[in-house]
């Protein structure tokens, strides 16, 4: 029976189960199918301003789950016949291997004009590594910053830094009155590069050492790039206690329920607790660097692509035209209330508006995912040194070699 | 013996008819997986779609350094997960099938009782001890604290294997304690009464007539053991997520399978992935064999 279990695991690597039948045409309407990870009530809302300017066409928006069980099914579902019309793709590495078998239609500005303009720093993303064509409508850029607690702040006399000392100054008195300074949580380590990176991006200087690193000229083992990710030793007194221990819902919830004054983490978190903790009112700030001005790390989040095999190609195209519009990237913001990919969207959402113009001024590529590549991925390697260093186990440079180590593999 | 001479008897060709529905579906559901899983092993795959042959290529990538650095400790946890059951959850199981032997009024609440918790998922199970553990919020920390004792039980690398051992524990120790119970109900009372005529005592009894008795049932719950530990994932999943947090510390082999399969990004991840799977396989059938030949021959 447990051998039969085994087999079982083993045929799950090879025989996904086939999603159902979603492309359906009724009264001479043509249904356009979307797939995705996102709240579908969201996307019906959306998707029906489209509907009502496109009589003949009906959008069908199905989300699946969020985490890495959408990749098997949007891969398992592009490989048949009955996949979706249009998909949400993930930005950079875990975009390939779908590119590379060729389920995805090259997109070009001939029928979505409006990808001429994006920003290159989006739409790299959204391309394949290898024939460096575009094959999705690039959909959020999200940041990373840290969040607080305004009537905490307010009630210890505090207002967001503006200098490295400030920071650790209010965190010790936060401390001081039991209040945990930051909620964070080491236990799920995707979240610890995302740390590391809000409190380490201006240590290591940005895009110029990422693009240095890439290039061959800087290492990992660089002594900036050390004492940037060093910042989650600093700042251990100031995280929850057994930090590595605390799972990253274990902080959400330290935050939300006021025991904790800051959160840094990426925007998506907005939604969560404005959903969860209605009373707090909510504010953000880059953390500074002895240097002065921190920077605003962010990424393109995803984007939807068309598939190589739909029944209705012109429709799907003019839909993703739609999607690469003002329209819609407004659209997308006041109903989401996360950044649009799109170009010279203003947001209406006062906290939204001070990120864009904090990010616009100070923002930085977010590093890791320009390292995900490589079996195991060099993003995995170097959260699992993190956690060890969090952990006391290693030191900074140690986990630097690690990660270095591990894009050398590759690279 | 009857029911050998029943078989014998009747031995023609249309018994064999009766086996062919479930053939046919454990075929359909676990040979040709297992045979497509094998043949996808040796080529190199662009996601879904296949490539070109690669031979041994993809074991090859089992065994190169940076795969290498996690597929040993993750073996390695899986053999500490199996000596941990044996050592703690059948041992246990086995001192509480001996209590309740001499259990005469609620036998079978109890062994209801412990055996309950096997018959939930251990998805479930594995949320709710987070839950119970954390180190933020969680009830057995507030306890252990006035004691000194307040641990990130699963957050430290030193204690978060052991950790998982005991939840296993708490969650199997019904399964080994059924086993034995059922074993311990065939040893004719004589033999012990007859013991005890000639003088035995009561641990006497246990050492020379009871366990040597058990040496099957022991034999069976060993060899189940290893396979569970080996293929466990569920469990160290709801724990300590796909990575085996923390630091890697409950890394196993079928989260390092799900990460290669699923969350890896690769390009070539359903090559290497069956290679995994193949070697997981192999290596589980064939100790098993090998640990069923010593443990029978023992006995």
């Amino acid at each position: 029976m447990r051998l039969a279990a085994a087999a079982v695991a083993l045929a799950m690597a090879v025989t996904a189960c086939a999603p159902s039948t979603t492309t359906r045409a009724d009264q001479g309407k043509i249904t356009l199918s979307v797939w995705g990870w996102g709240p579908e009530a969201n996307y019906d809302k959306m998707f029906a301003e489209y509907e009502k300017a496109n009589p003949g066409v009906d959008v069908d928006a199905r989300s699946f789950t969020t985490a890495t069980e959408y990749d098997t099914i949007l891969s398992t579902g592009l490989a048949g016949d009955n996949g979706p019309d249009l998909a949400w793709l993930r930005a950079g590495a875990n975009l390939q291997p779908l590119v590379e078998a060729g389920r995805l239609l090259p997109l070009d500005t001939k029928d979505v004009p409006g990808l001429a303009g994006y920003d290159e720093k989006v739409l790299r993303y959204a391309k394949g590594d290898k024939d460096g064509k575009v094959y999705g409508v690039p959909f959020a850029v999200q940041t990373l910053q840290v969040i607080y607690n305004k009537k905490i702040f307010a009630d210890n006399g505090i207002t967001p830094p503006k200098t490295y000392d400030e920071m650790i100054a209010s965190a010790g008195k936060l401390k001081a009155k039991g209040v945990i300074p930051f909620a964070f949580g080491g236990k799920d380590d995707w979240m610890l590069p995302i740390v590391a990176s809000i409190f380490g991006t201006a240590h290591w200087g940005g895009d110029e050492f990422i693009a240095a690193v890439k290039a061959k000229q800087k290492k990992f083992t660089d002594p900036r790039f050390v004492e940037g990710i060093d910042q989650l030793n600093k700042l251990k007194p100031y995280f929850p206690e057994n930090a590595a221990g605390v799972s990253y819902t274990d902080a959400q919830i330290l935050f939300s329920s006021g025991k904790a004054a800051m959160f840094p983490g990426g925007l998506w978190e907005l939604n969560f607790f404005t959903e969860n903790a209605k009373d707090v009112e909510l504010g953000v700030f880059t953390p500074p660097v002895p240097e002065g001005q921190g920077l605003m790390p962010g990424f393109t989040d995803g984007s939807y692509g068309v598939n190589v095999k739909t029944k209705h190609k012109a429709e799907a195209l003019k839909f993703a035209a739609w999607l690469a519009s003002k329209d819609y990237g407004q659209l997308y913001t006041d109903t989401l209330r996360i950044f649009s990919a799109v170009p010279g969207v203003t947001p209406k959402d006062p906290l939204l508006g001070e990120v864009a113009t904090t990010f616009d001024q100070h923002g930085a590529t977010y590093f890791m995912n320009e390292f995900a590549y490589g079996n195991p991925s060099s993003a995995a390697v170097f959260s699992k040194a993190l956690q060890e260093m969090l952990l006391g186990r290693i030191t900074a440079k140690q986990a630097a070699e690690q990660l270095d180590k591990s894009v050398s593999t590759w690279l | 013996m009857a029911l050998g001479a029943r078989r014998g008897q009747g031995g023609n060709g249309s018994s064999y008819l009766f086996l062919i529905p479930a053939l046919l579906l454990y075929s359909a559901f676990v040979v040709y997986p297992l045979f497509t899983g094998l043949t996808y092993s040796f080529f190199s795959w662009k996601g879904t779609l296949r490539d070109s042959f690669a031979g041994l290529d993809n074991y090859a990538g089992l065994l190169s350094g940076a795969f290498l650095d996690q597929l040993l400790p993750a073996l390695g946890h899986n053999a500490l997960l199996f000596a941990g059951t044996m050592l703690v959850q059948n041992t246990l199981g086995l001192a509480f099938a001996l209590a309740l032997s001499r259990v005469r009024r609620g036998k079978r609440a109890l062994q209801t009782m412990f055996a309950l918790p096997y018959l939930v998922n251990p998805l479930v199970i594995g949320y709710l001890w987070t839950l119970l553990l954390s180190p933020a919020f969680g009830p057995v920390n507030a306890l252990l604290k006035p004691l000194g004792l307040a641990m990130p039980w699963l957050g430290d690398p030193d204690t978060a294997l052991p950790t998982v051992i005991v939840i296993t524990t708490w969650q199997w120790v019904g399964f080994p304690m059924l086993l034995f119970s059922a074993a311990l109900g065939g040893i004719p009372q004589e033999y012990a009464e007859a013991a005890r005529t000639d003088g035995a005592g009561s641990w006497q009894v246990l050492w020379r007539i009871t366990l040597p008795l058990l040496k099957p049932a022991m034999a069976t719950v060993t060899i189940l053991s290893f396979i569970g530990s080996m293929g466990t994932f569920a469990l160290v999943y709801a724990l300590g997520g796909s990575n085996g947090a923390p630091a890697g510390a409950t890394d196993v082999l079928g989260l390092l399978f799900y990460r290669t399969a699923f969350a890896s990004g690769d390009v070539n991840a359903l090559g290497t992935s069956s290679a995994l799977a193949v070697f997981m396989f192999t290596f589980i059938f064939g100790s098993t064999l090998l640990l069923e030949r010593v443990l029978r021959r023992k006995t």
